[in-house]
């Protein structure tokens, strides 16, 4: 009788999830030495930073490689040198080789001593993208907000965690930056006065301007695809609504969504749609619509509290903070083929923002930052010496 | 004109500040740091400046060498001095007859905290220059801005509690810090409980 019940159980489950047409994967082990081997050999010529080490904790990083000792089995190889030299201080050289040692990269680089860094990462990037054809990660960075001593910060700092550079500190709390597309300016929420407001900063001229300073909620602010649009949550008219905003025209915000319920996180879609928590139907959840408003479309069933969404650059994967059993997750949304993967073993993970190449998302733990891959097989930490939450991670630099 | 002028006393005042602070600080104006030029001048009487801006790579130091005075980690250096983690940081430093607690995902008023909130509306009632500001607050657990939005609904309770109270609207300002400003840094009930809560602030 009792095996009758979990039956019936079981068919109405299955029923469920034929009718939400998604089906939910459990990835929450990382996949270990899973990728391609590369042998690395240590470059000579005494240069101050290890840039064969940083090139193997890179390429590890990507969770594409399993980087191995100069001389071990391998597809790949990579060799060089760093040596005093050249119109800038030091010459970097190095070769890629597949194969039976089939040439594939011989490059070198003239740079001054505190560039040996940059010139590691951009190594990284090249391996990387000639054996994947993918753009690789290295060389991009991630802005967060620190908190400490009393202050806020906005950070932005390289995508290994190291180089972080504040760019603002506040007395008052900041939340949600956001990139613009071309990299150049960063949006985010700011309390000082005692009030919300969205502020863009210029991040090399460090120059600041209000966009919205409406009475209650001005939060969650993201950018249009052409960077002239900015899309953010507004209670102005009572409960918090989507609108969105003309950076050039300075006309007033335009109303997106109608409802007494919350709505807030916008995202923008690559094709001129927008992604949002809204918890009209009784719990947060994501629904989307099209560019120019209209009835939103509900996303995810997953679970009793979807938000916080991030857009992959190519618009199919949606990523978001995922609750089950009270425990906060990373998941991420195939919406080609309505997959619902969970990728983080959860506890208080917040927060996820797409990479640029739409392989991996960062998150924070609560306290501290973390990466893991969008098919959940590679995870790790992003050492930051502080505490790091709300990260957004920058496009590809042109 | 006056405003202009008390701006101007206080941009020399900081500047004197800077220009003889024997620390790192007074390179800032060298490196072409941006004073908060959306400063709103009603807004203004803050003691000090609330924000620096700095162009990508010329802050003072970088976060990681900054010079906090606990490194631990945010939320413990967050807190006073002398405070241990989960106990009450008394960010503003409200009384108790100020905050009106809330139950977990609720927005409703409790029966508890009716008398708070009727002393604090016959306060108001009783001398209409009083302005307010209710500041709404959520426990850790959820996303950031959604939890702004939960914030808010609780201020906008106490809100419509004062207006029924005889309370005008002009008297009082609504702003939600959601989770960004916990009155207790533990992840327990005990610190959620305390940060489920309205900040009744003259």
């Amino acid at each position: 009788m009792n095996r009758f019940f979990q039956l019936i159980a079981l068919l109405v489950l299955y029923c469920v999830g034929l009718a939400q047409a998604q089906q939910t994967i459990d990835i929450t082990k990382g996949i270990e030495d899973r990728g391609i081997p590369i042998a690395i050999a240590p470059f000579g010529g005494g240069a101050p930073e290890d840039i064969a080490g940083i090139i193997a904790a890179n390429l590890k990083r990507t969770g594409q490689f399993v980087p191995r000792p100069s001389g071990a089995p391998a597809d790949y190889a990579v060799a060089g040198q760093a040596r005093p030299g050249g119109s800038r201080g030091w010459v970097v050289q190095f070769q890629l080789t597949g194969a039976q040692g089939a040439p594939l990269l011989n490059l070198s680089f003239d740079a001054p001593p505190n560039q040996l860094r940059p010139v590691a990462q951009r190594i990284s990037d090249l391996i990387y993208e000639k054996i994947t054809g993918q753009r690789g990660l290295a060389g991009t960075r991630i802005a967060f907000v620190g908190r400490g001593g009393g202050f806020w910060f906005l950070v932005v700092a390289d995508a290994d965690g190291q180089n972080s550079q504040i760019i603002l500190r506040s007395t008052q709390p900041i939340m949600s930056p956001a990139w613009s597309p071309d990299g150049s300016r960063l949006a985010y929420v700011s309390f000082e006065g005692r009030r919300s407001q969205i502020v863009v900063q210029d991040v090399y001229t460090g120059a600041r301007r209000t966009v919205s300073a409406a009475p209650g909620i001005n939060g969650a602010p993201s950018w249009s695809p052409n960077g002239q649009r900015l899309a953010f949550a507004l209670s102005r008219d009572g409960n918090p609504e989507i609108y969105a905003l003309d950076l050039a025209t300075q006309a007033p915000p335009v109303r997106l969504t109608n409802n007494s319920a919350i709505d807030t996180e916008p995202v923008w879609m690559p094709d001129g749609g927008i992604v949002f928590t809204s918890d009209r139907g009784g719990s947060p959840q994501l629904y989307r619509i099209g560019p120019g408003g209209g009835v939103p479309q509900r996303l995810t069933f997953q679970g009793d509290y979807n938000a916080r969404p991030t857009v992959s650059p190519d618009g199919r994967h949606i990523a978001m903070m995922h609750r089950r059993g009270g425990r906060f997750h990373i998941a991420v949304l195939d919406l080609a083929t309505r997959q619902f993967r969970v990728l983080t073993p959860g506890g208080t993970d917040e927060s996820p923002s797409f990479a640029p190449n739409g392989a991996m998302i960062v998150y924070s733990t609560g306290q501290r930052l973390a990466a893991v891959s969008v098919d959940g097989g590679m995870k790790q930490d992003i050492a930051i010496r502080g505490s790091a939450r709300d990260p957004a991670w920058a496009p590809f630099s042109r | 004109m006056q405003k202009c002028i008390r701006n101007l006393i206080v941009a020399a005042s900081l500047a004197l500040l800077f220009g003889c602070a024997a620390t790192g600080e007074n390179t800032e104006e060298q490196t072409g740091v941006q004073p908060d030029a959306t400063a709103q001048p009603e807004l203004a009487g803050q003691p000090g400046q609330e924000v620096y801006s700095y162009p990508y790579g010329q802050a003072p130091s970088g976060y990681e060498s900054y010079d906090f005075y606990d490194t631990t980690g945010g939320a413990i250096a967050a807190v006073q001095p002398g405070a241990a983690p989960g106990q009450t940081a008394g960010a503003g430093a409200v009384s108790a007859d100020r905050i009106v607690y809330f139950d977990y995902d609720s927005a409703q008023i409790r029966t508890d905290s009716r008398p708070i909130i009727e002393a604090n509306a016959r306060a108001m009632v009783g001398n209409p220059r009083i302005i307010t500001q209710l500041e709404g607050h959520t426990d850790e657990r959820g996303s950031s801005e959604y939890n702004i939005a939960l914030g808010e609904r609780r201020a906008n309770s106490v809100r419509q509690f004062m207006i029924v109270m005889g309370v005008s609207p002009q008297q009082i300002r609504v702003v939600s810090y959601g989770k960004e400003r916990p009155a207790a840094f533990g992840s327990d009930e005990r610190s959620y409980a305390l940060n489920r809560r309205v900040e009744i602030v003259y």
